[in-house]
């Protein structure tokens, strides 16, 4: 019912905004485009999950500190790891009213072959936070570090069962295999598990996989606890806080490759030049707010701003390494 | 500090006046949600989690647990009165709620539902408390070989949910498989059945399926007998007191199935509707008067409910002693508590005992309020079969519409519902039983998927199957409760002949 009033003030505002489209040209002729109306962030996920979590903080950071005076809603549009969103902002050209929010699956799933939208099909706008990945195996394994397994794995690729949540050719699976081909294994012939209904901690602490390939926030309490080990985190140097600084990365014990999770906001393709400046501003604003920061460190979130320009070539880069590794696992589309 | 201590400061948490007010708050909104299929208790809370920000953690967990169990509690109303379950946990409810509801004891079941979803509730939360810390090794002895063979276990019941013909049972239960097929493997990422369409790369919802096949199928039928005066719901409510020999008739169930229904809830991704199909087809193997289940039995309803309710205090352990969700909800729950600024872990027990015991204990009053909430509302809920069967009919499918239409925002699934209705009302035209078909749906691809995560980790082998004490005892589990009724029945067949 809300939906159904709200698209019925959409409606109404965008006729009104028909009407009036002289002044609206005004406004972009001066180069201080403003939003006139309340603007819809997309979360091609259920309620819940990460990039509806970002979405919706977001929106409250932009609203509550004053940095956008219009009303902000966050809209679900689940379905094909983000390929339902994404087709939906594909119809959407040219508004300045449809944001969305994404992450690595813009890149991996049209690789993939599951969408036929890809990150080019949309305006980057600014990407606003980063986690990074870790391997994890059980307290008690004989591996105490990342060449541990790895040398065992280049005796035998086989011999080693890994677990992720997403699926083949996706985030978990990918940043390992990037890891273990740096290091010399075969990675065709990595044995790979896909838990999607969060059973992947489970299957490690009972031994039935070895290997947990996952973000660093999902380790950190059970390290503590004593249940687990981590091998490796995808970061460049040591993350910072309790704990985590501990987690050796793959550069210090000569695994020398990164993999990064970015999470950042797209507009439609062909957003509006004022319009994406504005957006671009707005955003690089909301992260310097301390609101913003207590958030980041509630979720482990690492802070990785970019502006749009920035942004694009980060990911051509992204979709160049991605698309290398999905060759040699045979995966791509 | 002692576990008694931390029970202590708990009881201070959930017994403050703000305890108690945001855990009426809880149980009172997922009651409603439950209600109403499409706002799932995982919507609810993820959109309630900007508002949770900078609220007490204490209390947002006290209410959102609320929300959780409550939604579950509430879930079985559609399933009686108007065969729509709105959530998986309340489908095997359907199967003796609405027969019951069709011969004019609507509010009676309304009742057997509440104070069995009470005592499973209330005795999973005892469990919950006594044995939590302990329990977390249970938790996590399942691996895929297990999942597997208890998922197997579960499905036996399309055996027992066959209405006579056990081909067409077999048949119902195949397609509700094939069903289940649809969207990207999980395994090899490929997609399967999809038409190149995108709005079916994650399969089908749940709840187009369950709407579809029970709720549509339901109201196609009304329409089309609606000249003949006999069909359609009883517009009779009955009394919703519960007689003594009903008492001691429910009391088996719930006395059995709150224990299995706790045990399966802990165990992470099993949940409520594998408990609630495990209860109903043990309480059919033992029952004397098997026959009656599917048309009706006080026992084939209680039995699910108690199951389902104790199951959803189960999810709690792993949830607060290690950190591990054991499904969608509590995965969603862990992401509210990390906003909060709480890491949820197996720390939690010892670092904040004023949140773990504080939620436990707030939990009993919740499944007190719930019973206080919803047995007075009985006569004006089942006040909905009175209206007039045309008002009722468009209602029933306004209802459908928006409950699919409310989990993606995507119009094609409204086609899949109408679809599924048309099919659920064939089959039943050729009487094909639904339930199979649902059960196979809901189970269908986490078979699948945990025998080829098995498959992966033995490098093929079967083996692994046989060789872990847990799957062996689920599989000849299953293999007796198969082939032990039609032996039995040879024998006796036999001995008459002689």
């Amino acid at each position: 019912m809300k939906r159904f009033l709200l698209f019925m003030g959409m409606s109404i505002a965008l006729i009104l905004a028909a009407c009036n489209e002289s002044s609206g040209d005004a406004d972009s002729a001066d180069g201080n485009w403003k939003p006139t109306r309340n603007i819809e962030i997309v979360a091609p996920s259920g309620a819940g999950g990460g990039w509806d979590t970002t979405a919706r903080m977001a929106a409250k950071v932009l609203e509550e500190e004053g940095l956008i005076d219009k009303g902000i809603g966050v809209v679900n549009k689940t379905g094909g790891g983000g390929a339902v969103g994404w087709a939906y902002i594909a119809t959407k050209k040219g508004s300045p009213y449809n944001l969305f929010v994404t992450s690595t699956p813009m890149i991996d799933v049209p690789l993939n072959g599951q969408s036929e939208y890809d990150y080019t099909d949309f305006t980057p706008i600014a990407n606003v936070i980063a986690d990074y990945g870790a391997f994890a195996v059980k307290a008690d394994s004989k591996w105490q570090t990342l060449n541990d397994l790895f040398d065992d794995m280049k005796k035998d690729p086989t011999s080693v069962t890994v677990i992720g949540s997403s699926s083949p050719g996706s985030m978990d699976h990918l940043k390992f295999a990037k890891f273990a081909k740096e290091a010399g294994v075969d990675i065709t012939k990595i044995k790979y598990v896909s838990e999607q209904d969060g059973g992947e901690l489970t299957a490690l602490l009972n031994g039935s996989v070895d290997v947990f390939s996952t973000d660093v926030s999902e380790v950190v309490e059970q390290v503590r606890a004593g249940n687990i080990r981590v091998l490796a985190v995808t970061s460049e140097e040591r993350l910072e806080g309790e704990t985590i600084s501990d987690f050796p990365t793959g550069v210090e014990q000569g695994i020398n490759t990164t993999y990064i999770n970015w999470r950042g906001f797209f507009g439609p393709k062909d957003l509006p030049e004022e319009a994406l400046k504005y957006y671009e501003q707005k955003f690089k604003e909301m992260t310097e707010t301390d609101a913003w920061k207590k958030i980041r460190a509630n979720y482990g979130w690492g802070d990785f701003f970019m502006g749009h320009e920035e942004y694009k070539e980060f990911l051509k880069e992204q979709v160049e390494s991605s698309k290398a590794l999905l060759d040699e696992l045979g995966i791509v589309r | 500090m002692g576990v008694m201590d931390g029970i202590l400061e708990g009881a201070k948490v959930a017994f403050s006046f703000q305890g108690i007010l945001f855990v009426l708050m809880g149980v009172f909104l997922g009651t409603i949600i439950g209600m109403l299929p499409g706002l799932g208790p995982i919507t609810a809370i993820g959109v309630m989690i900007p508002i949770s920000y900078g609220m007490d953690p204490n209390m947002a967990l006290v209410m959102m647990a609320g929300i959780y169990y409550g939604a579950i509690f509430g879930g079985s109303t559609s399933s009686i009165l108007l065969n729509a379950p709105g959530v998986a946990g309340t489908v095997a409810t359907a199967f003796d709620g609405y027969p019951m509801a069709q011969q004019g004891k609507a509010g009676k079941a309304l009742a057997i539902a509440a104070v069995s979803s009470f005592v499973g509730g209330t005795v999973g939360v005892i469990f919950l408390m006594l044995f939590a810390p302990l329990l977390a090794s249970v938790a996590i002895s399942f691996g895929p070989p297990e999942y597997f063979a208890l998922m197997l276990l579960a499905l036996t019941a399309i055996a027992s949910l066959s209405e006579g013909s056990t081909i067409k049972a077999l048949i119902s239960g195949t397609l509700g498989f094939m069903v289940a097929m649809i969207g990207i493997d999980g395994q090899t990422g490929t997609s399967r059945f999809t038409f190149g369409s995108a709005s079916l790369l994650s399969g089908i919802d749940f709840l187009v399926i369950a709407l579809g096949i029970f709720a549509l199928a339901e109201v196609f039928k009304l329409i089309i007998t609606r000249n003949e005066s006999d069909s359609g719901p009883n517009k009779n409510i009955g009394s919703i007191r519960i007689t003594k020999s009903e008492m001691k008739e429910m009391s088996g169930p719930m006395s059995r199935q709150s224990v299995l229904g706790f045990l399966i809830g802990v165990l992470p991704g099993a949940g409520a509707t594998i408990a609630s199909f495990i209860a109903y087809i043990t309480e059919k193997k033992i029952a004397k008067n098997p026959e009656e289940f599917g048309k009706g039995s006080i026992k084939g309803l209680t039995a699910p409910e108690t199951a389902n309710n104790a199951a959803t205090s189960g999810a709690f352990v792993p949830l607060l002693s290690l950190g591990i969700p054991g499904s969608g909800t509590t995965a969603v729950l862990l992401g509210a508590l990390m906003v909060m600024g709480i890491q949820p872990g197996p720390m939690l027990f010892t670092e904040k005992p004023d949140l773990f015991w504080g939620v436990i204990i707030s939990m009993y009053i919740g499944n007190i309020f719930l019973l206080i909430l919803n047995l007075p509302l009985i006569p004006y809920i089942s006040k909905l079969l009175n209206i007039p069967r045309p008002m009722l009919i468009s209602l029933v499918t306004i209802f459908c519409l928006i409950g699919v239409y409310g989990i993606s925002f995507n119009t094609f699934d409204l086609y899949l519902l109408l679809a599924f209705g048309i099919i659920g009302y064939l089959l039943r035209l050729v009487s094909f039983p639904a339930a199979p078909f649902i059960l196979a749906f809901i189970l269908g691809e986490m078979i699948e998927q945990s025998v080829r995560k098995s498959l992966t980790i033995s490098n093929g082998s079967f083996m692994i199957f046989l060789e872990r004490p847990i799957t062996l005892a689920f599989l000849i589990i299953t293999v007796l409760s198969l082939a032990l009724p039609p032996l039995l029945g040879m024998r006796k067949k036999i001995k008459s002949i002689e």
